[in-house]
């Protein structure tokens, strides 16, 4: 990793700053992208209104598409890729996530027990008789 | 027309405020008219205001931090003296008044003083340590500052034309809701700190940007200076912590203004989210100050001990591991609110965890000290004068981890007592020890070392004297912020801690004679190496101060403590350079986009407070408009020519010469 550390121009890019490929290919990328993320849009709409599904699998059904969504955004549009120039962003993604989880489920563990112990007094007022 | 601002607004009945607010007013007009009358308002345009410059942006930070603390001590001195003489009398600040002094203190004191003085000093150093010639996005470093002293302009506004929060520095609801405060108080609280938290997050992605991607030829993470990694990690807090507090008060905000319902009593609001979000912001925010102030020590005890710091390795990880684990123990500022004994549990050892990390930090500079060749200069006495307060701190904090002590202890004096010790024993002595450090490097000459030292011994000392009394009064059950008490036993430790607050005064003085003393005797303490305190990292390897370029070559770092092994290097060859080759050297143009955008925030900003929406709008178009203009401009670098370089680096190479052929040792 090291070597990669080095300030060297062109070793590590921001996101679109990628190194030069020809417009075709970029063009491409972008169309790709576009119509995954169209197909899985669709996809969610469809899955959310039909009865060919066994009904309690729709929000999981809706919650992989959303997660596959992003993957889509962040590959073909935010251009993160596993190459050795993409490390700061991989690990920023990852120190995002992993602050995202933290504060929001943590968030909901909290306040489930907060709204369990203390509810509104004209909640505890039943609860004691 | 002019929304809810009428003469109503202004105080007249209130002597105190006003009479502060004339004398700042007088006191800023007498400047402007000396900068007017003696010419230097171009100076002061092109060369500050305008700036773009890293080095003149920090000092720009720490010069508003300064002021600040003096705002922010007055507070303080207040506060002790009504603690003093209210015993069952109602002291001279009558409640409405003393609410608002607590407020601002915490606000000002955590928001326009620790932060500007922290990220002044990243900016200034962390460029210079990185070996590089500018931050990442320089008009936008200028931006940030001036959102910053918007903020600050904002709330010290609030002292002469209506009124600030009287909630407390975090303005809880239900009590900062409409139907509780319904003056524009709460309002002047949350709108200075969106507009000053925009620039904050700026500052952030500036500065992890500029670690990341902005380092000389070699640089590698691991050869990088300590302050550069607390400056990271705490940088990477401050771009995932900001949006939280943001989002916090806009939903506050939206209750205010729009009537929603998110943090209110009835129609479905829950205070407790408020708590739970501000908190989840507030405890990062901790660490977003200390971890720069852990990286000053660091630098500090190694220079001064002679010895390359201790554990380098173990340091690094023990600031990434705080970063992480800064955001798993938000819950111990509510503990007693009731989320039940799992929850808490939790916290509470993730609280005590987080020690560990620190507890490492502190043996690695004990260990640092250990066999070194100490000079006690006064840098090293704030960072020695930390490490005893600092633990102390540390010590009561993880006591008040424990939940079931907590129960007793919360909103009591102790803890008032506790986070100053951390605040003022870390992060303030931390900023003083930088300030100290890193003065000569800034202004091109030293600061006198006998007011320093009388400035840090009546500083530590009135810190103590101040606030263990506070220990002992919230273990006899005094409850923060009261304006008065009836309790006898409380009362002797109300008196000691405003001697101390004397004390502390004292320093504070000593330390204004420092910097005067050392102005006039300027010539005297010039530094014309550029390397004073026989330094370690790249920052003393150019002239003090340095030319705008940082460096006339980026350097070549080969380890650790770069610029201590081009030292030894240069010694053992008995010359430094042969006759290099120069080069012209791009640099970003001054602009003036940061000041303009501020004044336009400041002009929305007073407007949304006082709900004058045309202002709102006009401010609005005004700041786009501004980043529009910016965005469209046509050159935005100049060049100097590789003579100019050449003939400015010469003398410090000249200066550096004697140096190395008069130094003995290494």
């Amino acid at each position: 990793m090291s070597d990669q550390t080095h300030m060297l121009a062109g070793h590590d890019l921001a996101p679109g700053d990628e190194e030069q490929h020809s417009v075709g290919a970029r063009i491409l990328g972008y169309v790709v992208g576009l119509a995954l993320a169209l197909l899985l849009t669709a996809t969610s709409f469809f899955i959310a209104g039909t009865d060919l599904v066994w009904q309690p699998s729709i929000p999981v059904a809706l919650i992989v598409l959303a997660i596959a969504q992003m993957g889509v955004h962040l590959v073909f549009f935010l251009h993160i890729t596993t190459g050795p120039d993409n490390t700061n962003n991989v690990l920023a993604l990852a120190f995002g996530l992993l602050v995202v989880f933290l504060v929001v489920g943590g968030t909901v563990w909290i306040m489930s027990h907060l709204n369990a112990n203390m509810p509104p007094m004209d909640q505890i007022m039943p609860m004691r008789r | 027309m002019l929304g809810k601002l009428d003469w109503s607004a202004i105080p007249f009945d209130q002597p105190i405020p006003l009479i502060a607010g004339a004398v700042v007013l007088v006191g800023i007009l007498a400047v402007l008219a000396w900068v007017v009358v003696k010419g230097h308002l171009p100076y002061l345009w092109h060369e500050w205001i305008t700036s773009v410059d890293h080095k003149r942006i920090g000092v720009m930070y720490i010069l508003l931090a300064s002021v600040m603390l003096l705002r922010g001590g007055s507070d303080a001195i207040m506060m002790r003296i009504q603690q003093a003489v209210a015993y069952q009398s109602q002291g001279y600040l009558p409640p409405e008044h003393y609410n608002q002094i607590f407020s601002a203190h915490g606000t000002i004191m955590i928001f326009f003083v620790a932060m500007p003085f922290v990220i002044g000093l990243m900016n200034l150093i962390v460029p210079l340590q990185l070996g590089v010639r500018d931050v990442a996005f320089p008009t936008l470093n200028s931006v940030g500052f001036w959102l910053t002293a918007t903020g600050a302009l904002l709330v010290n506004l609030s002292l002469v034309i209506g009124e600030f929060a009287r909630t407390g520095w975090l303005a809880f609801p239900p009590l900062s809701e409409l139907s509780y405060s319904p003056g524009v108080g709460v309002d002047y609280y949350a709108w200075s700190l969106q507009i000053s938290g925009v620039g904050t997050l700026v500052a952030g992605i500036n500065l992890v940007t500029t670690v990341l991607k902005l380092r000389t030829k070699g640089m590698n993470y691991l050869r990088m200076p300590m302050f550069c990694w607390t400056t990271l990690a705490s940088n990477l807090l401050i771009v995932a912590a900001f949006p939280i507090l943001t989002a916090t008060l806009a939903m506050l905000l939206l209750d205010r203004y729009l009537g929603f319902h998110f943090f209110t009593n009835e129609a479905g609001g829950n205070v407790m989210m408020f708590m739970n979000l501000i908190w989840a912001w507030g405890h990062p925010e901790v660490y977003i100050l200390v971890l720069p102030a852990f990286g000053i020590f660091s630098e500090v005890v190694s220079t001064f001990s002679g010895k390359a710091l201790f554990g380098y390795r173990s340091m690094v990880l023990a600031t990434m591991a705080i970063c992480v684990i800064s955001f798993m123990v938000w819950l111990h500022h509510f503990f007693t609110m009731g989320a039940g004994p799992d929850v808490n549990a939790i916290f509470g050892i993730a609280s005590m965890i987080i020690a560990i990390p620190t507890g490492v930090k502190i043996y690695n500079w004990l260990f640092t000290m250990y066999g070194g060749r100490i000079r006690f200069a006064t840098p090293m006495l704030w960072s020695i004068g930390f490490m005893v307060t600092f633990i102390i701190g540390g010590l009561t904090g993880v006591l008040v981890a424990v939940p079931p002590a907590d129960f007793m202890l919360h909103n009591s004096m102790f803890l008032v007592a506790h986070f100053h010790n951390v605040i003022i024993g870390g992060v303030l002595f931390g900023a003083f020890a930088g300030f100290e450090y890193w003065f000569p490097k800034a202004f091109g000459f030293r600061l006198d070392e006998r007011w320093g030292k009388l400035a840090f011994w009546f500083t530590f000392f009135g810190f103590y004297v101040t606030f263990i009394p506070l220990y002992v009064a919230g273990m006899l059950g005094m409850t923060r912020r009261m304006q008065h008490y009836d309790v006898a036993a409380w009362r002797p430790w109300m008196l000691v801690a405003a001697v101390g607050m004397a004390v502390l005064t004292i320093g504070v003085i000593c330390q204004i004679m420092q910097i005067v003393v050392s102005i006039r005797n300027r010539e005297a303490l010039r530094d014309r190496t550029g390397d004073p305190w026989d330094g370690r990292s790249l920052e003393w390897a150019t002239s003090s101060p340095p030319p705008v370029f940082n460096f006339a070559f980026n350097p070549d770092v080969r380890g650790e403590d770069a610029y201590w092994d081009m030292k030894a290097h240069a010694k053992q060859q008995s010359h430094e350079h042969d006759a290099p080759e120069y080069h012209d050297i791009e640099m970003p143009r001054n602009s003036p986009t940061g000041f303009v955008c501020a004044f336009f925030a400041t002009i929305m900003g007073f407007a949304l407070i006082w709900h004058i929406w045309w202002m709102v709008v006009l401010g609005g178009i005004g700041a786009f408009a501004t980043f529009v203009v910016f965005a469209w401009r046509d050159h935005d670098e100049y060049v100097i020519p590789a003579e100019e370089v050449a003939a400015i680096d010469r003398v410090n190479l000249a200066e550096r010469r004697d140096l190395v052929s008069m130094a003995g040792t290494v």
